[in-house]
């Protein structure tokens, strides 16, 4: 058709279409103003893809401001192209370095499979802003005027960039001073808040100051009233020393009258005249070098009153902090009770300390243990006795009790008498007790304890005076060991001195009968025998023998027991059994024996063969002692009777050398004697024996020579309804 | 057995004898009788003093613990008198210091309770030939 066409015609209309289209580019700016780089060569390429009828157009831009590529591709609807920017910018960057410097490389270039024109159009002037290309299926594109198109184009493109890019940078500008003046404005905002701030600070402060003021006022007001009504004197002074304030209480301990002393001199008023010097000095070195010694610390001094008095005071000066010459207040009291109190405080602390020492020597140096515990018994402190004496340290004492060294058969008991104490039954008390010394050892000790009333400072607590007595101990149980003993020789000397007499007690039936036998068999053997002789001395010899006999068995009851067994029994009948074996000693010896027994005597409950212990001990040292006495008869009686509150009395009287007064009691104690061959425990052992009765043994001197010793013991329970009977009873006086 | 001839001339010489004991005064003269002795028996020193039998005792048998006067204040008494004899102490007390006090002081013999009838008269034969 285009064949039919007229060639003007054409060329007219190819003109229009090219004006259209160079008007359509020149109007591009328009849209894209103000857009960004990227926008612009979009809008291009899709102006340059309809406009040139291209395959694609595509286009690598640097970025103004990062300088990254920015790839873009725009591809018609039309082409079978398939392809990101990437791609497309990667199979044209070779041809692109080939072609760079040739601006306008020849046409018809291959373009991947397909035969595609393509021609690159640089940005600016040598592609400074980036390369577009575009391509097409026109062997012959881009013609003279595609090319115009292009060129064209491409100048709108980097005119409208760079305006973009100016544009950007103006924005920038732009928004760093928007920031700077936002900046600027917050700062100012700031100055005005802080500005603000200051001022509200500065009224605030003037209402203080106003408030301050009023309150200063206030306290002027107040001040006077102190000063009125302090119990401290209040002076003030002005840097001469004048006074320029002397309060009622100074008035009052003083004895000077405010008006009396307002403007004199301080040091003439109240300061004796032996500081005032003193005083003055001070004062001028102060006023002129600013050394203080007084200033703003208490100090005690000496005050004058007006009635001449001396009164300690204790002073505090300030200065009053005032602009101009120095004034100083000073606070004054009257310590003179206070000085007192101090002095009887001092004097009775030295008391205390003295009479803690006291004590404290005396816990120390005690001659007795002395311990301290609390209630439960644990030991609180000790001193050196008691520590020596138990083995254990200060220390070591601190851990225990003392139940806990007290010996098991002891605790009990002591706890029952912590009790009592505690419960406040006692006030204190005593024990003899075993403690266990560290090393095991017993020791025996008397303790006397009591509790100690519990001051502020300290609960009660318990003392113990603890004495060692384990040497007593030892000793009485020696004692008691060695009487036992002694009873057993006793009874062994008793013996021997018995067996002698019984000997001779014996022997003389055994006398007879040896002398009597032999007669016998002299009398059978004459010629003729003399039978009736011999009959009669056969006689006797049996007789003899009898009574050979019943000595022996006298004798073998008195020793054979042992244990003593109270029974009911005569002591009439038991002493003349004693005085049987005596009588060849009271014999021998030369003595007159008499008997006073009472036919009423009750019986007795007792040790049969201990009672005649005692009566055989006491007849034979009865008969001892008037063994020596050749100038008056020896003479012996024993005597029992009744006694006043049911008991029974024997006495034994001799006539002997007696005893003195002195050795009345001694005689009774275990190895006293008088005699030179005697062991004097006959008496010792007998007194023993009689208390065992619950009866007594005492000894008494004659209206005449000699003594006697008498033994009282009570009489049977049955024999008392006996006993009682009147016609019973016969006065002692008249058995004798 | 030749018996020594008894003072006075009697064909039996007078033995006497004092002691307390009673068995002693009965059964000693008896053996004495048998020995071939007149005997005599006092209950003490003061009987036997007062008797009439002093001068005609031949030998004195005594006993030295009694009541009252002792067998040696017996001796004594008689040396005291002039009239000593030979004496015979027969005692029970078997005690050394008296059988050599009264040995020193001119006793004949001593004899010690219980004695046998030998003992008894080798000690009278003794104290006759001292005589």
């Amino acid at each position: 058709m285009d064949a039919q066409v007229n060639p003007a015609t054409q060329e007219v209309k190819r003109l229009q279409r090219l004006i259209n289209d160079l008007v359509s580019l020149l109007a591009l700016p328009a849209i894209w103003s103000s857009n960004e780089p990227a926008q612009i060569v979009q809008v291009l390429l899709d102006a340059l893809l309809r406009m040139l009828r291209l395959e694609f157009a595509y286009a690598c831009l640097k970025d103004p401001v990062t300088s990254a590529p920015i790839e873009i591709l725009r591809i018609a609807d039309s082409c079978k192209l398939q392809a990101t920017p990437q791609e497309i910018g990667m199979m044209l960057s070779a041809w692109l370095k080939q072609a760079g410097d040739n601006s306008r490389p020849p046409a018809g270039s291959q373009f991947g499979k397909t035969d595609i024109s393509i021609f690159p159009v640089p940005l600016a002037l040598h592609g400074e802003m980036g390369t577009i290309v575009v391509g097409s299926e026109r062997a012959d594109f881009p013609n003279q005027t595609e090319s115009l198109l292009l060129s064209v184009a491409a100048n709108q493109a980097s005119i409208g960039m760079r305006e973009a890019e100016l544009l950007n940078k103006q924005k920038r500008i732009a928004n760093e001073l928007d920031g700077r003046v936002a900046e600027r404005t917050r700062a100012l905002a700031q100055a005005n808040e802080e500005l603000k701030k200051e001022i509200d600070e500065r009224r605030l402060a003037e209402a203080r100051l106003l408030q301050e003021e009023r309150q200063l006022k206030r306290s002027e007001v107040h001040k006077a009233a102190i000063l009125d009504s302090s119990i401290d004197c209040v002076i003030a002074i002005d840097h001469e020393g004048c006074i320029t304030e002397f309060n009622p209480a100074a008035e009052q301990t003083l004895g000077y009258r405010r008006n009396d002393v307002m403007g004199k001199h301080l040091a003439d008023v109240i300061v004796p005249s032996s500081l005032r010097e003193k005083h003055r000095s001070g004062f001028d070195r102060y006023l002129s070098t600013g050394e203080a010694r007084v200033l703003g610390r208490r100090t005690e001094m000496t005050a004058l009153c007006a009635d001449g008095r001396e009164i300690p005071v204790e002073l505090a000066i300030t200065r009053i902090p005032q602009d101009g010459p120095p004034a100083f207040t000073g606070f004054l009291r009257d310590i003179t009770e206070r000085k007192r109190n101090e002095d009887a405080l001092r004097a009775a602390h030295a008391q205390v300390v003295q009479s803690e020492e006291q004590w404290r020597s005396v816990f120390e140096n005690s001659a007795v243990g002395v311990a301290l515990t609390d209630l439960t018994g644990r030991f609180i402190a000790t001193n050196p006795v008691f520590q020596k004496m138990l083995g254990y340290t200060e220390e070591e004492f601190r851990q225990l009790t003392f139940f806990e060294i007290t010996h098991e058969e002891n605790v009990e008991h002591n706890r029952t008498l912590i009790g009592e104490l505690l419960d406040g039954k006692r006030q204190q008390f005593q024990i003899e007790k075993q403690y266990r010394r560290k090393d095991g050892q017993p020791v025996w000790v008397r303790n006397n304890v009591s509790v100690v009333s519990g001051t502020e400072r300290m609960p009660r607590f318990l003392m113990a005076l603890s004495e060692d007595i384990t040497q007593r101990k030892l000793s009485e149980e020696a004692l008691a060991k060695a009487r036992s003993e002694l009873a057993n020789v006793a009874r062994m000397t008793s013996l021997g001195v018995l067996t002698a007499s019984i000997a001779h007690e014996v022997n003389q039936p055994l006398s007879g009968i040896i002398t009597n036998a032999s007669t016998c068999l002299r009398m059978l053997s004459a010629d003729p025998p003399n039978v009736d002789g011999a009959r009669e001395t056969a006689r006797r010899t049996i007789r003899d023998g009898n009574r050979a006999s019943d000595v022996i068995t006298r004798l073998r009851t008195l020793y054979s027991k042992k244990e003593p067994s109270p029974e009911p029994m005569d002591l009439n009948e038991a002493t003349r059994e004693v005085t049987a074996l005596s009588l060849s000693e009271i014999q021998r010896v030369g003595v007159i024996l008499r008997w006073e027994l009472a036919d009423d005597l009750p019986p007795v409950v007792g040790d049969r063969i201990q009672l005649q212990q005692v009566i055989f001990n006491l007849i034979r040292n009865a008969v001892d002692a008037m063994s020596t006495i050749d100038d008056r008869p020896r003479e012996l009686l024993i005597r029992t009777q009744r006694d006043e509150g049911n008991q029974v009395r024997l006495s034994v009287k001799d006539s002997g050398a007696g005893v003195t007064p002195q050795a009345a009691e001694k005689i009774f104690d275990s190895f006293y004697t008088t005699k030179t061959d005697g062991m004097g425990i006959g008496l010792s052992v007998s007194r023993s024996i009689i208390d065992a009765h619950q009866g007594r043994l005492w000894a008494a001197l004659n209206d005449g020579p000699g003594c006697t010793f008498s033994f009282a013991i009570p009489c049977s329970p049955e024999g008392l309804s006996d006993a009682e009977t009147p016609a019973n009873r016969t006065d002692p006086a008249d058995a004798a | 057995m030749e018996l020594p001839k008894a003072r006075g001339g009697s064909e039996r010489p007078l033995l006497s004898v004092v002691d307390d004991d009673e068995s002693v005064r009965e059964s000693l003269p008896d053996l004495l009788g048998e020995l071939g002795f007149a005997a005599r028996a006092f209950s003490s020193a003061e009987e036997f003093l007062a008797s009439d039998c002093l001068a005609q005792t031949s030998c004195l048998i005594l006993d030295i613990a009694m009541p009252g006067m002792t067998g040696p204040e017996l001796y004594q008494e008689l040396k005291r008198r002039g009239q000593e004899m030979p004496i015979i102490f027969i005692t029970g007390q078997r005690d050394e210091t008296v059988r050599a006090r009264v040995l020193k002081q001119a006793a004949a013999g001593f004899l010690l309770k219980p004695f046998s009838d030998g003992a008894l008269l080798s000690a009278i034969k003794m104290a006759l030939q001292d005589s």
